[in-house]
């Protein structure tokens, strides 16, 4: 008893190596995690001098944002032999279509995944269950599949005297495939979490199922409802074959990311750049949705 | 409580459209495809036509060309080799790596707290980014990761080995300190699943630290009290209890792994010769650059969905055994 009192106020040894092995530990997956990240960071705003060095002191520069959003020929570096980032990358474009393609498909599948989450957490209906776990299953088909029969699809049917593909709308009506399940799954959790009780309340009072669902159950879900939004925003945001095969010429920024080479090869400054204006907007919404991150990733299989 | 039967179809309705037509109108057309010679260059025919005698069926046009030629083409069978030794490498150690960070960062501590804060920061980092950094950071001149190798493992080694080859026993080679990561095959494909450990370790980590929380502590302080050190709490008690959760994490990450698509593009384009070529990046190469042959491209793409969805059918039965 005394030994173990002893122990506790002065720790042994062992302990402190033990406590000591874990601060390294954590040191250790804290660089693992942050070192691409801010090495990206760093080559972004790294002069094109230094960008293909592992030096860490520079001056830094915002000329890499400046070529790759500008139209014209931008000359930095004038005088020496290197020609790279002459040419302006024209990156307004993507991200203007990046923004437009997920900000449309989630103003499309939310709504849509919020009443479709609603009916199966609250009403019994035939064949429920099994729809559910279909809707859990589409997730597992490959985007390829998707990909191969809208791409000929999309080929041959035109909406305003031109064809479906390369258009944000191709790539909205794809992006459905992959948004709306998980949605549909990770609203449902959040209106499952809702006690019952206020709805019959208010059914007793009279209200019919709609004024329940509109007036009393949507406001209440509405903080879920924000972070599947975010979720699935993140998810269109970040995709990349749909945006390739579908998405083509009308470039997202996942794939405006590959026009950042030249003669050269891959212009890894303004890559850095082009990366840091696909990330960063990222990063504050996936801080925002950080404890629903994995209920959306398992659609809450791993509770 | 509530009687009126079609409200909950009305609600569902849209969605379940929506999701027919952008999975299961795919499914279909692909498998559809997979049964034509069909090539991008040429309009294909279709063995189901609307002639003067209404819908008929040209039998003669469906074949299974497609499929045989999968069987026999060494590229695709290839790419079924990379698929399933990626897959291998990179759910071994996203999991293995994500229990390692868990079980470390689980405990209280200002360092324990900020590092669960940075777990969530890969996933930010989009698969296409994700590639492209990597291979910048393994470039064999400038790249940061191929200098910290350098010196942080492969000169310790060496330096290592050089002591014991200085005694007269036995001459081991040393390691080359200039591996070309991404232009060797083994390690340009070993590299791809770095990557991809680095963007999912951390999930899972995640996906494990919430299971960890969700045990009774008293079992642990029980295991404690019977004498049970670190260790062994760590393989008798804390293993046995994540069982259903590592089971249902293995799933899922190979589920992704085997769809693993972006990052080939961006960091090793499928090389050096076809070694990192996945199952998905060959679909794509058939169907949208090399051969333009959609039929064929339809056919391995259905094999994929085969596999997966045997995968999903033991996930989902993962999902719903557990209790």
């Amino acid at each position: 008893m005394t030994a173990a009192s002893a122990s506790r106020i002065k720790p042994g040894f062992r302990q402190q190596s033990a406590k000591l092995l874990e601060t390294a530990a954590l040191l250790l997956i804290i660089a693992f995690i942050m070192l691409p990240i801010l090495w990206l960071a760093l080559t972004a705003i790294k002069p094109q001098e230094k960008a293909y060095t592992t030096d860490i002191i520079f001056t830094p520069t915002l000329d890499n944002f400046e070529i790759i959003f500008s139209d014209e020929s931008v000359i930095i570096n004038e005088g020496t032999d290197r020609e790279r980032g002459e040419v302006g990358r024209k990156m307004v474009p993507n991200v203007f279509n990046s923004v437009v393609v997920s900000g449309a498909t989630i103003l499309i599948a939310i709504p849509l995944a919020t009443l479709a989450a609603y009916a199966f957490s609250r009403y019994q209906f035939l064949g429920n269950g099994v729809l559910l776990i279909w809707i859990l299953t589409t997730q597992f088909i490959p985007a390829i599949v998707v990909a191969i029969p809208f791409f000929t699809l999309f080929r041959t049917v035109e909406i305003f005297g031109s064809p479906l593909l390369g258009t944000r709308l191709g790539l909205i009506i794809v992006n459905m495939s992959i948004v709306l399940p998980y949605a549909i799954w990770m609203i449902k959790g959040f209106v499952d979490a809702l006690p019952g009780e206020i709805e019959e309340a208010a059914y007793v009072d009279g209200c019919n199922d709609f004024q329940i669902l509109f007036f009393i159950s949507l406001p209440l879900i509405r903080p879920g409802v924000l972070v599947a939004s975010v979720f699935a925003f993140i998810m269109s945001w970040n995709e990349f074959l749909f945006a390739l095969i579908i998405g083509r010429e009308m470039r997202t920024m996942q794939v405006a990311l590959m026009t950042t080479s030249g003669a050269r090869g891959i212009m890894w400054e303004q890559m850095a750049a082009a990366g840091m204006v696909v990330m960063v907007p990222i990063f504050f919404l996936a801080m925002f949705i950080r404890k629903n991150v994995v209920d959306g990733l398992t659609m809450g299989a791993v509770k | 409580m509530r009687k009126k039967r079609w409200v909950p179809w009305v609600l569902v309705g849209p969605a379940l459209l929506i999701i027919v037509l952008t999975t299961i109108y795919p499914l279909i057309a692909a498998l559809y495809f997979s049964f034509h010679k069909y090539k991008l260059r040429k309009p294909p025919q279709f063995a189901i036509q609307f002639g003067e005698g209404g819908l008929y069926i040209d039998w003669s046009l469906l074949t299974l060309d497609n499929y045989a030629l999968a069987f026999r083409d060494s590229r695709f069978i290839n790419s079924l080799e990379v698929t399933f030794w990626f897959t291998v490498i990179s759910v071994a150690l996203s999991v293995v790596i994500g229990l390692g960070i868990a079980v470390i960062v689980q405990k209280g501590g200002r360092l324990h707290t900020l590092t669960k804060v940075l777990l969530i920061f890969p996933f930010a980092v989009s698969p296409a980014l994700k590639g492209y950094s990597w291979r910048f950071m393994l470039n064999e001149n400038y790249g940061i990761y191929d200098l910290l190798i350098d010196s942080l493992i492969v000169k310790p080694i060496n330096f290592v080995l050089s002591i014991v080859n200085a005694l007269p026993l036995v001459e081991i080679p040393l390691i080359s300190e200039s591996i070309v990561w991404l232009g060797d095959k083994f390690w340009a494909l070993f590299m791809l699943a770095m990557s991809e450990t680095w963007g999912w370790a951390p999930l899972i980590a995640l996906m494990f630290v919430g299971a960890l929380g969700s045990i009774d502590e008293q079992i642990f302080e029980a295991a404690r009290i019977d004498g049970a050190n670190r260790i062994q709490i760590f393989f008798r008690v804390t293993l046995p209890l994540l069982r259903p959760v590592i089971l249902i994490v293995t799933m899922l990450k190979t589920i992704f792994s085997l769809k693993m698509f972006d990052q080939v593009v961006t960091m090793t384009g499928g090389g050096p010769v076809r070694a990192t070529q996945t199952i998905n990046y060959y679909i794509h190469q058939v169907g949208f650059v090399r051969g333009l042959d959609i039929g064929y491209a339809s056919a391995q793409s259905y094999i994929l969905v085969v596999v997966l969805t045997i995968c999903a059918a033991l996930y989902v039965s993962l999902v719903l055994n557990r209790d």
